[in-house]
């Protein structure tokens, strides 16, 4: 096949568009790649057409449909009847925008329940301002007295351990030299001697419980007259 | 039923949401394709506008039988636009802006785009210089086949000649805008 400079020239855009037979496209491509001044038209026009062709469009000014509309049918109607109140939900069938409405219902849902507050046993008085007032201030104080009723009870069963700690575990004092002071003690000395010398692990487990059930059931001030009684 | 043949026929029927519909489809497509050709973003809206009166007006006479809806537009805005030029040319003649037009253009655009470092709206500048520089039929072609994407049969409709001129245009028009961007130091490289 004759193929020379102006062919591939002519046929450069049936080439491009796929629109050459086999034989063509093979004649193309044989004389652009001895050619250079072609291959350069090739190689420039194959990439400006790959640009344009990724170009998206050019937005157009948000007014022109407007004034288009205008000039066309004139001013639209306003809207009558419920579509003129109503017009706007018409926006909540958007995915988005409802998926974001059902969070935030999920949300002020699980800060009713978690403030207390029953949908099911609410009044019509409930939703008078003083009486919502009264219930939120009635709630806030609540959760306050039972954060610091947490917390002492937490500072009490710090103390308890604190306590306890020096009887549970070998003090300072307990190193191998100081075993034979014990074992020179006398050996006539009443039982009742050798339980306020010597801790037993089994009384101050049994002074943990008592003093964990007095947190319980009676609260930090009786819990601190046990606590002082028994170190007596 | 073709979506927008629907629309024509509730046009026809007096329904201004219809209409309201076709316009907000073809609004952007009838806008770029003045922009790509004339190269102004304010005389391409009021192109637009005036593409939409005449399809406003003529609408009664559009049958199915002319082509697609979306090319009888293209026909429609192409033909405004012939004249607009035709209409023009003596102005930008007298004025000898031709030579100037484009770097006019240039620095309109790039005050105008926000983010003019981004590649995208640079090879759109770069390109809207290029095609300033056509004659007007090749320019049309390009514009039809590379920017609005239609078939060479479609353009053979729009603009009313036969399949051969077509693709010999957009041959030259693809070959001249090469060679245009590269004298302006503008190449794909």
């Amino acid at each position: 096949m004759n193929w020379n400079c102006t062919t591939t020239e002519e046929r450069l855009s049936d080439y491009l568009d796929g629109a050459l037979t086999p034989a063509e496209t093979a004649a193309f491509k044989a004389h652009s790649a001895c050619c250079r001044e072609c291959a350069k038209i090739v190689a420039q026009v194959g990439s400006l057409v790959t640009r344009m062709h990724s170009l998206d469009p050019v937005a157009e000014s948000p007014m022109l449909v407007n004034r288009i509309l205008d000039a066309t049918i004139g001013p639209r109607v306003q809207k009558v009847g419920w579509t003129r109140w109503f017009g706007w939900a018409n926006s909540l069938l958007q995915p988005r925008l409802a998926m974001g409405l059902v969070t935030v219902a999920a949300t002020i849902l699980i800060l009713i329940y978690t403030g207390g507050i029953t949908p099911s046993k609410l009044k019509r008085a409930d939703f008078s301002p003083v009486n919502a007032f009264r219930t939120a201030n009635r709630s806030v104080h609540l959760t306050y007295a039972r954060s610091v009723k947490y917390v002492n009870d937490l500072r009490v069963v710090y103390e308890i351990q604190s306590r306890l700690q020096p009887s549970n575990e070998p003090s300072p004092d307990a190193t191998p030299s100081s075993v034979p002071n014990e074992q020179q003690q006398p050996k006539n000395q009443s039982p009742q001697e050798k339980s306020q010398t010597r801790p037993n692990p089994g009384h101050s487990q049994a002074r943990t419980v008592a003093m964990l059930a007095c947190v319980v059931n009676r609260g930090f001030g009786t819990t601190i007259n046990a606590l002082n009684r028994s170190s007596r | 039923m073709e979506p927008d043949a629907q629309l024509v026929h509730d046009c026809l029927q007096g329904e201004g949401s219809a209409w309201e519909e076709l316009v907000r489809r073809h609004a952007r497509r009838v806008f770029n394709i003045c922009y790509r050709f004339t190269g102004n973003r304010t005389e391409a809206e009021d192109m637009s506008q005036e593409v939409f009166l005449r399809i406003y007006r003529t609408l009664p006479s559009y049958r199915p039988t002319f082509g697609a809806f979306p090319t009888w537009l293209t026909s429609v805005t192409r033909n405004l636009l012939v004249d607009h030029y035709r209409r023009t040319r003596r102005d930008r003649l007298t004025d000898s802006m031709d030579d100037v037009m484009p770097q006019i253009e240039n620095k309109e655009s790039s005050a105008r785009t926000p983010d003019k470092l981004a590649l995208a709206a640079e090879l759109s500048d770069q390109l809207q210089q290029g095609l300033a520089r056509l004659s007007p039929e090749l320019r049309e072609a390009v514009i039809l086949r590379d920017l609005q994407g239609l078939d060479y049969s479609e353009i053979q409709t729009v603009l009313q000649v036969p399949e051969g001129t077509v693709k010999s245009r957009i041959n030259r028009g693809r070959i001249e805008l090469a060679k245009v961007l590269e004298d302006m130091g503008l190449g794909p490289n």
